[in-house]
């Protein structure tokens, strides 16, 4: 929820009981935002460091990052819209939590690379000599990017996050290759499939102190027609500290969000 | 006391991602309700935060009320915790509700105890 959800401009208003419509009056913006970024400055050499929180441009009507990578639809293989039709996500709010066949709501499956993103909560960097770790308040997920020099695996195992080594371009933009997946997650919350072959690029570009932006390349040649690059904008929440918010039994009793 | 809000219900920046984890196909959007009721019981769990809450209907009925807010986690950072409201509490919430007519809402706005308003989110 941003700034600006309790606004409301209510149109016909029916009271059905004795009551004026007082409690139609909502609540006035919020106070001052404890969230607010410090003072603006340039971005740190080689230093991600920190909490952020998507964040997209002020004036951009982004809704569909709460879904998927981009308005327009990626090419798919054949095999890819294959694939895609089988999917029953609940999120585009065709499907209930009871038809849905989505990994992540039905079995906690945890939600790969880079699925993770479109959960909405914030994500940490926390930076040693030899890796970079990212914390992902979402259900404790945490990668590993290394960044003392190996290569990507040649034949890598299959992880649910894959396996990611890193490099920095430049002084503010950090570059991380994923591969090595399995082939039980979706690429977004829509559904759109991949294979054991996805190979995954993370640009962070940290354009100044405060902001982030990330650019994906989706990378998949059995799934994706060809490559699917998306930009989603970050910003620093320097008095954020990450939470627990857990998948488990309760995130699946699906009596507790649909009634009765 | 229930108060109905049809028609035209304009949401200024809201984000669709509130009810993030799972869809919102169980309840109607197109329309919010505004209900005031006494707390029964305040669940501060994952994935969601229950609210339970006896409402007098016009007829002088109670109603069974469930509805739910976002994620501890965003709470927290809200200022909420374990103790932000207690049965006897009397709040008033503003959501939409479930389209089988379960006693049931996913709430956008809440009025505490007090009569102020309390933030759901620290964004």
């Amino acid at each position: 929820m941003r700034r600006g959800m309790s606004i409301f401009t209510f149109g016909m208003i029916a009271a059905l009981s004795l009551s004026t419509a007082l409690y139609a009056q909502t609540a006035p913006p919020p106070p001052a935002q404890a969230n607010a970024a410090s003072k603006p400055g340039p971005a740190p050499v080689h230093d991600l460091t920190g909490v952020w929180m998507m964040h997209n441009p002020p004036g951009s009507n982004r809704g569909f990052t709460n879904y998927t990578f981009t308005k327009d639809p990626p090419e798919l293989t054949p095999w890819g819209q294959a694939k895609y039709a089988e999917a029953k996500p609940s999120n585009g709010g065709q499907f209930t939590l009871q038809t849905t066949n989505d990994p992540v709501l039905t079995r906690c499956d945890p939600p790969g690379v880079p699925r993770v993103y479109f959960h909405p909560y914030p994500f940490e960097f926390v930076q040693t000599p030899k890796y970079i770790l990212m914390l992902y308040e979402y259900d404790h997920i945490v990668r590993r990017i290394y960044t003392d020099g190996r290569p990507l695996p040649k034949d890598p195992d299959p992880l649910w996050m894959g396996t990611s080594v890193g490099h920095w371009e430049g002084d503010t933009t950090f570059v991380v290759d994923t591969v090595g997946f399995n082939d039980k997650t979706w690429l977004d919350r829509l559904g759109h499939p991949h294979t054991p072959d996805l190979h995954v690029t993370e640009r962070f570009r940290r354009v100044d102190k405060d902001h982030l932006e990330l650019d994906f390349i989706l990378d998949d040649p059995k799934a994706l027609a060809k490559p699917w690059t998306a930009t989603f904008y970050y910003e620093l929440r320097p008095n954020w500290e990450l939470g627990e918010i857990s998948c488990s039994g309760d995130y699946l009793d699906f009596k507790n969000f649909e009634g009765k | 006391m229930i108060v109905w809000m049809f028609g035209i219900v304009v949401l200024l920046g809201a984000s669709s991602a509130a009810l993030a984890h799972h869809g919102t196909a169980a309840y109607v959007t197109s329309s919010m309700v505004t209900v005031k009721g006494t707390m029964t019981d305040f669940r501060y769990i994952n994935p969601h935060v229950q609210l339970y809450f006896d409402v007098k209907n016009d007829k002088g009925e109670v109603e069974k009320w469930q509805a739910e807010l976002t994620a501890p986690n965003k709470l927290a950072r809200a200022g909420w915790d374990k103790h932000t409201l207690q049965p006897g509490d009397t709040i008033t919430a503003t959501g939409y509700v479930a389209k089988d007519g379960a006693h049931t809402m996913w709430i956008r706005a809440l009025i505490g105890p007090h009569g102020e308003p309390l933030r759901l989110s620290d964004e």
